[in-house]
C-alpha cells in the first residue's frame, strides 16, 4: 500500500444566499487501480457535503460571533477519516469550502517533484495549512469581481434567494490549478 | 455496544451488598451464579430478623440513590463524590461462588491429588475456557455481580433493658457467623456493620458501652463499625451515611488493591500454571506464559478500574492488548477455532475499555487515534490470519466499531461535545496539540460516528448481496461438505452465517436496510440536536433511499415529504440534490397513490434546470397513469413552493395611464420545460390584479386567434381583443370578487394556450383602466383541466429590479428601462370638457371695457352637470362680472386684494356635444397691466355622480395703453388789456353768485402730439383737454382744430397733433403768485374694427403747466401789413416793482426797419407796454433774425424774447417768418 498524502478533493464557492456558485471536483488516488482517476465521491455527494458545510458556517456564526476576523474558519468538520471540510468566509458573505481527501494522493509522486515540505509520511495537517488555498481562491474571486461583465448581484441577488452560477472559464481554470497544485506545506499558490 | 456480552464493557465499580434491610430495589441476584456452581456455593446467612423500621428504609433508600452504576463515564464525577458503589441489597442471605471447582464427574482423581482451581479459570476442566481460553465475561460478572467488596450488615440495637444483653449477644453471634462464612468462602470480602439505634430514651453512655462490647465481641475494626443514632433528621442521616460510605469505600479500594496485587504477583511468578487435568480433547493445547500474562494484565486492569484508577487501568489494558495481539498469543490461535473469535472479542473489549479510560481523562484525540489503531491492528490481523477484510463480516465489524465509538460518546457525555454547546468536535487535548493533526483526530460528535457506521453497513450489504446462492442455503438443506467449506470462508465474528446474512427468499435473516436506517436515524437525531439541519436532511435522503430499497413507500413519503416541501436545497440552488430528492419522492408517492405529490413533482421536474432523465415521458398528462384514484384530484401548486418551468411576466408599456382609457400591456409566458417534453395545454389563464383593474381571463381555444398570431423562432406574438363579460358568480372555480358581489366582471380573451417547451407566448392587449390609483398584476393562475386531474398553478409577480422585455413584435423586443413594469400608476380620468376662448383681440387697451367670451364644450360621452369657477389674479384688479349666455343674471366677482373670484356658478347640465358660452366683463383699466384668468369647470357625469372631474384653463390677459402723447406749452399774447392797478376791485358785490375774475390774463397754446401704440388701427373720435386750475385762476381751453366728421383714423405708430388755446385769468389782481394748471388730454376713440362699440375715453395726464410767473416776460408778436412785418415787443411786468428795460435793435441786411433803434421802457408794477417795429424785409420766404436785445437796466440782464405765432426761436434769438410775396394774403389770414 503506497503511502498517501492529503489532496484537495473538491473546491466549492458558495454565495451569500447559500447558493452554489462554483464546484470543482478533483480525482483522488485509488489504491486499487494505483491511479488518480476517479473522485472519491459522486458529484451529488459532493453537493451534499458542500451544502452541509453551510450548517457549520451558520453554527460558527452563532457560537463565535465575529471571532474570526480573517474569515478563515479552519476545520469545519471531518466527515470521516478521509474527508475533512475547511471553510472561509469573505466579508461579503461568500464562502469558500475546501474538501480535503486525507488520502487523496500518492506520496511518492510528489516526493519526486521535491516541491514543498511535504514529507512522504504526512499524516495530518497543520493549523494554517489551508490558508494559501483560501488566499488563492480569494485572489481568483477578486479577479472575477473585477471583471465588469460579472455582476455579483446576479449571482447572489439581494432578495436573498438563489442566484446564478459562475460561468467564467478563467475562474474555473484558477480553481482547477489551485486544487491540483496544493500539497501540504505549500506556502503560496 | 449492546452486541457485546453482558458485563463485558460495564464500568467496574466496587460492589456493595447490604444485608439486613429488605428491599425490592436492586436485589442481589443469585441467578447470576450458574446452576452448576450453585450447589458448591457458600451461603452467607444472617439469622437476625430483617430491619423494617422507617429509619432503616430511609437509610437504605439513600444508599441506593447513591448507586453509581449509571453515572456518565467521565472523570468529572470523581470530584462530586468521595465514593462510588454499585449497591445490591440482600435481605438475609447471599451466595458466593465457590473458590475451587470440582473435578468433573467421571474423571479419576489423579495422583497426587490434583490442584483445584477456580471454576472461572481455564485450568478447571469444568470451565468453558478449559483448556486454552484466555478469559471470559463470567470472571467479570463474578466480581461485578457476585462477590462484593464490602458486605454491609445492618442491625438494630434494642433499648429494652431486659432484652438488651440477649439481643446484643444474638447480634454478636450473627456477626461472627457472617465472618466465618466469609472466611470459609475464601473471599476477602470486608464486613462492615451498621447498628441502628432503636429508641431515643436511652442514655448515651450505656449505648456506647454496648456498642463497644458488640464490636469487641466480634473483633471488628472500628472503621467498619458504625452506629446510627435514632431520630436523626434526614440531613443528619444523610451526613452519617455519606461518612459511612466514604469510610467503607476505602475498605473496598483496599479489597480491590489486594486482588490486583495478587494478580500481579501471579504474573511475576513467570510460570504458566498447569491445568488441574491435562487437556485431552481438541488441540490439547494449554495456555502459554504469554497467554497467562494477558489474563493477568487484564485482571489487574479491571481491578484498577474498580479502584477508579483509570491511568493505571489504561496502562494495564494496553499491556494486555499488546500481549494479546502479540505474535505469540493471537497468532498461535488457529483461525477456525472458536478461540480465535474469543480472542478478537477480548481484543475489542480491551480496546473499548482503553478508549473509555482515555475519554475518562478527556484525552479525546488520543481516543480517536486509539480507535483507529485498533481498527488497523485488527484489519492487519484479519488480513493475515483470518478471512480478510473484503467480506461482509469485516464490514459488519467496522460498522460495529464505529457504533461502539458513538455509544461510548453517548455514555461518556463529554461536556465539550454536549449538544447545547453546538460544538461539532472536541478540541484536541494539550498533549496532542503540537503535531500535525488529522482532521478526524478531533473527536466528532456521535452523529458522525453513526454516519460512518451506516456507510460500512452499506458495504456490508453489498458484500452480502454478492454471496453465492449455494452458500445461502440454510444448514441442513445443503450437503455436509458444503457446510464445512462455508464454515471457514466466511468471517462470522459477531455476525450471522451467510444463510442469515442474505437469506434465500422465504427465509428469515438480516434486514440490512433496517440496520442502515436505524443507524442513519440515530445519526440524524444527533445532527438535529446540533442544528445541522442540512446534514440531517442529507441523512433523511439516505434513509429515504433505504426505504425505497425495501419498498416501504409510506415511510419514504413520510420522511421525504416535509423535506421536499420546505427544502432549502431548491431555494438555495442545490438543484442536483433537489432533483435526487424529487425523483425519490415521486417514486414513492406514485406507489402510495399520492396524486398531488406526483403531479407537483412532475410539474417541477419539467424545468430545464434539472437534468433530463432518459426514457421519461415528460408529459404531465401521463403522470397519473397507473395510479388508482377514487376521485379526480385537484392540485394547486404555488410558485415558490416549487421551481417552475413557466416564467411569466406582465408588462405595462407605460408607467402611467389614465382612468377611462386603456393601457397597452403584454403578458408573456415562457416555458422552460425540457426539450422534447409534451406541450402543455393550459385551459385557462387568469391574471389577478391588485388595484382597480379587472381580472383578466384568457381561455384556450385551439383554433382561435390564429389569424392574429405572428411567429418568429420561439416567440409567438398575438394580439388579444378583450371583451368585458359579467358573469353570475355561481361557478365555484371562479374566485369571489373582493366586494363579495355575486356578479363579477372579467376581461375575456380567446387565445391559443399551447405551451411548447422553449417557446414564449406573448399576448398583447389593451387593458381598460377604471379608477385612479396604483395597480399591478398580482398573480397568474394557470388552470389545466385534464381528464384525470385538475391542476392549478399560481405564480406571483415579484417586485424585481431586473428589467422586463417588451415585445415590439414577434421578432424584436426591447428592455423596459423601468423596474417593476408589472405595475402602473393610473391617473385620474382626464376631463373631456373643453374651455375655449372665443374671438379674442390681440390685446386689450386701457380705458376699454374688456369683454371675454368663453365656450364650454362638453366633449364627454354623457351629459355633464357643470359648475364654473373664475379666478382673476393680478395687481389692482378691476371689478368684473360673469354672465351666462341666455341668462340675464350676472355674477359679480368677489374682489380680493390680488385675486377676484367668481365661485360656483352653476352652468346647469350641458348635454353631450353641446356647449355653453359665458362672458366675462372686466371694467376698464386705467393703466396698463396684465392679469391671469383661470377658469375651472367642475363637473360630474350622469353615470357617475360621485366622481367629480375638473377641467381647468388658464388665460393671460394683457392690458396696454393705446396712446402716448407729448406736449408743448407755447406762450401767446393775450389780446385784452391788463386791468388797472388803480381800479378797486372789491366793489362789485361779494354776493354775486359768480365771481368775475379781475386779475391779469395770459394766453397759451398747448400743442399735443399723440401716437397710437396699439397693434390695431383705432378711430379717434374726439380729442379734448380738461383743465383743473387752482381756485385763484380761471382758465378756458379752446380747440384750435376740428377733427373730421366721424373721427380720424389712427394707424399704429403714427403721430397726430392737436393744439388748444388756453386763456387763464387770475381772479384777483392782488394775486401775484405763480399758478400751475393740471391738464389732462382726453382722447375718445373706438376700435377701427368695431366702430359700433361704445366710445372709449383715454385720459392722458399732461405734465403740470406753470403760468403766471413773477418774472417779467418779453413777448414778441408779428403781424403783416402788406409788405411790412410789424413786430411788436410786449413786456409784461407782473411784479410789484418798477422796472426799467433797455431795447436795442441792430440793423440787419435782411430787412430795414422803422422804430427806435435804442430806447428805454419804464414799466409800472402790474403793467405791460409794447414797442412796435415795422420791418421791411429785403428777402422773401425766409426766416429773418432781428437782432433785438431787451436788457433789464437794473439787473443788467438780457431778457429772452419769447416768440408767439409766426415766430420761432433758435439759440441766438428769435426768428421771424417773412412769407413769400405770393403767399402774403394767405399768411395774413
Amino acid at each position: 500500500m503506497a503511502t498517501t498524502i492529503p489532496s484537495i478533493a473538491c473546491l466549492g464557492v458558495i454565495g451569500r444566499n447559500n447558493n452554489p456558485l462554483h464546484i470543482t471536483i478533483f480525482p483522488s488516488y485509488d489504491p486499487k487501480t494505483n491511479t488518480a482517476s476517479t473522485p472519491v465521491r459522486t458529484p451529488l455527494q459532493f453537493s451534499l457535503l458542500l451544502s452541509s458545510s453551510l450548517d457549520v458556517f451558520d453554527l460558527r456564526l452563532r457560537t463565535t460571533a465575529g471571532a474570526s476576523v480573517s474569515g478563515d474558519l479552519g476545520l469545519l468538520h471531518a466527515i470521516d477519516e478521509r474527508l475533512a471540510v475547511y471553510g472561509f468566509e469573505t466579508n461579503t458573505g461568500t464562502r469558500f469550502v475546501v474538501i480535503v481527501d486525507m488520502r487523496g494522493r500518492r506520496a511518492d509522486a510528489r516526493v519526486a517533484s521535491g516541491k514543498g515540505g511535504a514529507a512522504a509520511a504526512v499524516v495530518g495537517l497543520r493549523e494554517g495549512e489551508m490558508k494559501p488555498v483560501f488566499k488563492a481562491m480569494q485572489t481568483a474571486y477578486v479577479k472575477l469581481l473585477q471583471n465588469p461583465f460579472y455582476d455579483p448581484d446576479e449571482h447572489s441577488p439581494p432578495t436573498g434567494v438563489g442566484g446564478k452560477r459562475i460561468t467564467s472559464r478563467l475562474f474555473a481554470e484558477d480553481m482547477r490549478r489551485i486544487g491540483e497544485t496544493w500539497i501540504p506545506g505549500v506556502t503560496s499558490l | 455496544m449492546d452486541d457485546f456480552p453482558r458485563a463485558s464493557l460495564d464500568h467496574n465499580i466496587p460492589l456493595l451488598v447490604t444485608l439486613g434491610i429488605p428491599s425490592d430495589e436492586s436485589p442481589y441476584n443469585n441467578a447470576a451464579l450458574e446452576p452448576t456452581l450453585k450447589d458448591q456455593a457458600t451461603l452467607v446467612r444472617s439469622d437476625e430478623p430483617p430491619l423494617e423500621s422507617d429509619q432503616a428504609r430511609a437509610l437504605l433508600g439513600y444508599i441506593l440513590d447513591r448507586d453509581a452504576s449509571d453515572l456518565p463515564w467521565n472523570g468529572l464525577q470523581d470530584a462530586l463524590s468521595r465514593y462510588k458503589f454499585r449497591v445490591r441489597t440482600a435481605a438475609r442471605t447471599l451466595l458466593l461462588p465457590p473458590r475451587r471447582a470440582r473435578l468433573p464427574e467421571g474423571i479419576e482423581p489423579p495422583q497426587p491429588p490434583a490442584v483445584l482451581h477456580s471454576p472461572f479459570s481455564p485450568l478447571s476442566p469444568t470451565s468453558p475456557l478449559y483448556p486454552d481460553g484466555l478469559i471470559d465475561t463470567r470472571w467479570l460478572r463474578k466480581h461485578q455481580e457476585l462477590v462484593p467488596s464490602v458486605l454491609l450488615s445492618f442491625y438494630s440495637l434494642t433499648f429494652d433493658p431486659t432484652q438488651a444483653t440477649l439481643r446484643d449477644n444474638k447480634i454478636k453471634s450473627d456477626i461472627n457467623n457472617l465472618k466465618n462464612a466469609l472466611i470459609q468462602s475464601g473471599y476477602k470480602t470486608r464486613l462492615a456493620v451498621v447498628v441502628l439505634g432503636d429508641h431515643k430514651r436511652s442514655s448515651v453512655d450505656g449505648v456506647q458501652e454496648r456498642l463497644e462490647n458488640l464490636r469487641k465481641g466480634c473483633s471488628i475494626d472500628p472503621k467498619s463499625f458504625f452506629f446510627v443514632p435514632p431520630q436523626e433528621t434526614q440531613d443528619a442521616l444523610e451526613r452519617i451515611v455519606e461518612n459511612t460510605l466514604a469510610t467503607i469505600y476505602t475498605h473496598a479500594t483496599e479489597y480491590y488493591r489486594d486482588l490486583g496485587r495478587h494478580a500481579r504477583k501471579k504474573r511475576s511468578r513467570g510460570v504458566a500454571p498447569q491445568p488441574t487435568i491435562p487437556p485431552t480433547s481438541g488441540t490439547s493445547r494449554s495456555l502459554s506464559l504469554q497467554d497467562w500474562n494477558v489474563r493477568y494484565d487484564f485482571k489487574s486492569a479491571i481491578f484498577a478500574e474498580y479502584r477508579q484508577e483509570m491511568d493505571a487501568a489504561f496502562r494495564s489494558f494496553e499491556q494486555a492488548y499488546e500481549n494479546l495481539l502479540n505474535s505469540e498469543v493471537v497468532e498461535l490461535i488457529p483461525s477456525w477455532s472458536p478461540r480465535w473469535n474469543e480472542a478478537r472479542l477480548l481484543a475489542d473489549i480491551i480496546a473499548i475499555r482503553s478508549l473509555r479510560c482515555l475519554l475518562w481523562n478527556g484525552q479525546t484525540t488520543a481516543a480517536v487515534r486509539r480507535w483507529q489503531l485498533h481498527r488497523d491492528r485488527i484489519a492487519d490481523l484479519v488480513d493475515s490470519r483470518g478471512s480478510g477484510t473484503n467480506n461482509y463480516g469485516w464490514e459488519a465489524w467496522e460498522a460495529r466499531w464505529a457504533t461502539v465509538m458513538a455509544n461510548l460518546l453517548e455514555r461518556v457525555k463529554l461536556p465539550d461535545l454536549a449538544p447545547g454547546t453546538l460544538a461539532l468536535y472536541a478540541q484536541p487535548e494539550k498533549a496532542a496539540m503540537g503535531d500535525r493533526l488529522r482532521p478526524w483526530d478531533l473527536l466528532h460528535h456521535p452523529g458522525y460516528w453513526y454516519h460512518i457506521a451506516a456507510k460500512h453497513l452499506y458495504l456490508r450489504r453489498s458484500f452480502a448481496l454478492a454471496i453465492p446462492e449455494d452458500d445461502r442455503r440454510p444448514p441442513g438443506s445443503s450437503p455436509a461438505s458444503k457446510v464445512a467449506s462455508k464454515a471457514f470462508s466466511y468471517d462470522t465474528y459477531m455476525c450471522p452465517e451467510p444463510h442469515e446474512e442474505y437469506p434465500l427468499p422465504g427465509f428469515k435473516g438480516i434486514r440490512h436496510s433496517q440496520l442502515i436506517i436505524d443507524c442513519l436515524m440515530k445519526a440524524r437525531s444527533e445532527f438535529q440536536k446540533r442544528q445541522q439541519l442540512r446534514m440531517a436532511a442529507e441523512l433523511s435522503l439516505e434513509s429515504g433511499r433505504e426505504f425505497t430499497a425495501v419498498q416501504d413507500w409510506q415511510n419514504v413519503v413520510l420522511l421525504l415529504e416535509p423535506l421536499w416541501r420546505d427544502m432549502s436545497f431548491r431555494t438555495e440552488g442545490w438543484l442536483d440534490i433537489a432533483e435526487d430528492l424529487s425523483w425519490r419522492l415521486r417514486n414513492a408517492a406514485f406507489q402510495v397513490g399520492r396524486a398531488d405529490l406526483v403531479l407537483t413533482i412532475d410539474w417541477e421536474l419539467l424545468d430545464r434546470s434539472f437534468t433530463k432523465r432518459r426514457n421519461w415521458h415528460y408529459d404531465i398528462s401521463k403522470s397519473l397513469e397507473g395510479i388508482d384514484l377514487e376521485s379526480k384530484p385537484t392540485v394547486k401548486i404555488h410558485d415558490g413552493n416549487v421551481l417552475s418551468f413557466l416564467s411569466t411576466s406582465f408588462v405595462f408599456k407605460t408607467e402611467e395611464g389614465k382612468a377611462g382609457q386603456t393601457a397597452q400591456a403584454q403578458l408573456s409566458v415562457t416555458s422552460n420545460a425540457h426539450e422534447g417534453s409534451a406541450p402543455i395545454i393550459v385551459n385557462r389563464l387568469q391574471v389577478d390584479f391588485a388595484g382597480s383593474i379587472r381580472t383578466l381571463i384568457l381561455e384556450h381555444k385551439g383554433d382561435a386567434a390564429s389569424s392574429s398570431q405572428r411567429k418568429h423562432r420561439d416567440v409567438t406574438f398575438s394580439e388579444v381583443a378583450l371583451e368585458e363579460k359579467t358573469t353570475q358568480n355561481t361557478d365555484e372555480n371562479r374566485p369571489p370578487t373582493a366586494d363579495g358581489h355575486q356578479t363579477a366582471t372579467y376581461l375575456y380573451g380567446d387565445v391559443d394556450l399551447t405551451l411548447s417547451p422553449g417557446r414564449t407566448l406573448v399576448f398583447a392587449m389593451d387593458i381598460p383602466l377604471r379608477e385612479p390609483g396604483e395597480a399591478n398584476a398580482a398573480s397568474t393562475r394557470f388552470s389545466l383541466n385534464h381528464d384525470t386531474f385538475d391542476l392549478e398553478y399560481v405564480a406571483r409577480f415579484q417586485e424585481s429590479t431586473i428589467p422586463d422585455d417588451w415585445y415590439v413584435s414577434a421578432s424584436s423586443k426591447k428592455l423596459m428601462s423601468r423596474s417593476n413594469a408589472h405595475s402602473i400608476h393610473i391617473l385620474p380620468r382626464p376631463p373631456k370638457m373643453e374651455i375655449k376662448q372665443l374671438a379674442v383681440p390681440d390685446e386689450f387697451y386701457t380705458s376699454e371695457s374688456i369683454e371675454l367670451r368663453f365656450e364650454i364644450d362638453n366633449a364627454e360621452d354623457e351629459n355633464a352637470t357643470t359648475k364654473l369657477d373664475v379666478i382673476l389674479r393680478g395687481e389692482e384688479l378691476s371689478p368684473c362680472t360673469l354672465q351666462l349666455e341666455g341668462h340675464d343674471e350676472s355674477h359679480p366677482a368677489e374682489a380680493g386684494d390680488e385675486e377676484s373670484v367668481v365661485q360656483g356658478v352653476s352652468l346647469g347640465t350641458i348635454e353631450r356635444g353641446k356647449s355653453t358660452v359665458i362672458t366675462l366683463r372686466v371694467e376698464p383699466y386705467a393703466i396698463s397691466t396684465q392679469f391671469e384668468l383661470t377658469l375651472q369647470a367642475t363637473y360630474h357625469l350622469e353615470s357617475d355622480t360621485a366622481t367629480s372631474i375638473i377641467q381647468t384653463a388658464i388665460f393671460q390677459v394683457n392690458v396696454v395703453n393705446p396712446f402716448e402723447a407729448n406736449y408743448d406749452l407755447l406762450p401767446r399774447l393775450h389780446p385784452d388789456p391788463w386791468p388797472s392797478l388803480f381800479v378797486y376791485e372789491g366793489q362789485d358785490g361779494d354776493d354775486a353768485a359768480v365771481k368775475i375774475p379781475k386779475g391779469i390774463s395770459q394766453a397759451w397754446c398747448l400743442v399735443t402730439r399723440y401716437a397710437s401704440f396699439a397693434a390695431a388701427g383705432l378711430l379717434v373720435k374726439d380729442v379734448d383737454v380738461s383743465i383743473r386750475a387752482p381756485p385763484s385762476v380761471r382758465c378756458f381751453a379752446t380747440k384750435k382744430h376740428d377733427l373730421p366728421e366721424g373721427g380720424r383714423e389712427v394707424r399704429p405708430k403714427t403721430i397726430e397733433e392737436a393744439a388748444f388755446d388756453l386763456v387763464a385769468q387770475k381772479m384777483s389782481l392782488d394775486d401775484r403768485g405763480a399758478a400751475s394748471l393740471d391738464v389732462s388730454f382726453i382722447i375718445k376713440w373706438t376700435r377701427l374694427s368695431d366702430m359700433a362699440s361704445p366710445v372709449n375715453t383715454t385720459v392722458l395726464p399732461v405734465p403740470r403747466l406753470n403760468t403766471f410767473g413773477i418774472e417779467p416776460r418779453v413777448l414778441g408778436s408779428i403781424s403783416y401789413v402788406k409788405d411790412l412785418v410789424v413786430l411788436e415787443i410786449t413786456i409784461e411786468n407782473a411784479s410789484n416793482h418798477f422796472l426799467t428795460f433797455g431795447l436795442t435793435m441792430e440793423p440787419s441786411e435782411e430787412f430795414a426797419f422803422s422804430g427806435s433803434k435804442q430806447t428805454t421802457l419804464h414799466l409800472l408794477p402790474v403793467s405791460r407796454r409794447s414797442v412796435t417795429y415795422r420791418m421791411l424785409p429785403l428777402v422773401r420766404g425766409e426766416w429773418v433774425k432781428p437782432a433785438l436785445v431787451v436788457r433789464d437796466k437794473y439787473f443788467q440782464k438780457v431778457l429772452r424774447v419769447i416768440p408767439t405765432e409766426g415766430m420761432k426761436l433758435d439759440k441766438d434769438g428769435f426768428l421771424v417768418w417773412v412769407p413769400p410775396e405770393d403767399d402774403d394774403d394767405d399768411a395774413e389770414e
